[in-house]
């Protein structure tokens, strides 16, 4: 081989192994970049499952919960259209009661004498609604209060009627102290508790 | 061979060695322009596959959860009608503990 020959040869030679590793030089700087692209986007895709999936969590326990929740209230609701159902049927049969005066005569006994007892005087006047003043007899029911107080103390029966089921308010002369111990009163001043003892007797294991 | 043939062929040689530098450049600079598709490519088919995997496991879940809402609700259907059941059997008793505890009126 001549010289010019050997010496072009040489010039093609440099110049492929430039072209080559220009060419190899890109292909390694691809390979590098789309390694690290495709652990960006690894990550991505893992974020989006694991997103999803926490997801799909809340859903579920939305899904149960909501259903939790609308049972407790209907079960809420039955109970307390029950415990409403209980506490009027309490209260007609409490309007029996008192329509039956051998049996309601004892218990308004009963109340006149805890209201004498509360207000502590000698000299009391007892309220009765309209129907009580009218149909009571009422030197008997003061005869059973004296009995039950075991000792004496003037009464006088108020002429105006009080608004209520039953029972009797207890007041001072002058009206000023007046202790209040209707079944009206009771039911109202007891409907907490009530509720509680038919909570017990209806849904108690 | 004369000195000016010499001196074409080595400047022939050196054109032809430009030719082949400029087509490496060309090769590398396709490459590199590639890169930036492919990569644009394989995240659409990634994150594209991700989606329907997460769609599928929220999908999955919300039948899952339905059905397990549904059973829970059968469930407590039938325990409440059990309580409301055994509650209306006992509403005499009920009824005569709060005529006697309003009638001795003890709170």
């Amino acid at each position: 081989m001549s010289e010019t020959a050997k010496f072009t040869a040489d010039i093609l030679t440099v110049a492929k192994e430039k072209a080559q590793s220009m060419t190899s030089q890109a292909e390694a700087e691809t390979q590098r970049a789309l390694k690290e692209a495709k652990a960006d986007m690894t990550r991505e895709a893992d974020d989006m499952i694991r997103n999803a999936r926490a997801e799909a969590e809340g859903v579920k326990r939305r899904q149960i919960s909501e259903v939790r929740h609308r049972i407790k209230l209907q079960e809420q609701q039955e109970k307390s259209k029950i415990l409403a159902d209980v506490l009027e049927r309490t209260r007609k049969r409490i309007i029996d009661i008192t329509n039956d005066e051998s049996k309601y005569v004892p218990y308004l006994a009963s109340m006149i004498e805890s209201g004498i007892r509360e207000i502590g005087l000698d000299n009391v006047v007892v309220h009765l609604n309209a129907g009580d003043l009218k149909r009571i007899d009422k030197g008997r029911l003061e005869r059973e209060v004296t009995r039950k107080l075991d000792k004496s103390v003037k009464m006088e029966w108020a002429k105006d009627p009080v608004d209520t089921l039953g029972g009797a308010m207890v007041s001072s002369k002058d009206g000023k102290t007046r202790i209040p111990n209707t079944l009206d009163q009771r039911f109202e001043a007891l409907e907490p508790k009530l509720l509680i003892e038919a909570g017990k007797v209806l849904f108690g294991n | 061979m004369s000195g000016i043939e010499t001196v074409k062929i080595i400047v022939d040689a050196e054109k032809e060695a430009a030719k082949i530098v400029e087509d490496g450049q060309k090769r590398a600079t396709e490459i590199r322009k590639r890169l930036k598709s492919l990569i644009q490519e394989q995240r659409e088919q990634m994150l594209k596959s991700a989606r329907k995997e997460a769609a599928s496991i929220v999908e999955s879940a919300e039948k899952e959860g339905k059905a397990e809402a549904e059973n829970y609700g059968k469930g407590s259907q039938d325990e409440i009608r059990m309580v409301v059941s055994k509650a209306l059997t006992k509403k005499d008793e009920a009824v005569n503990r709060l005529v006697n505890i309003v009638l001795e009126g003890k709170a």
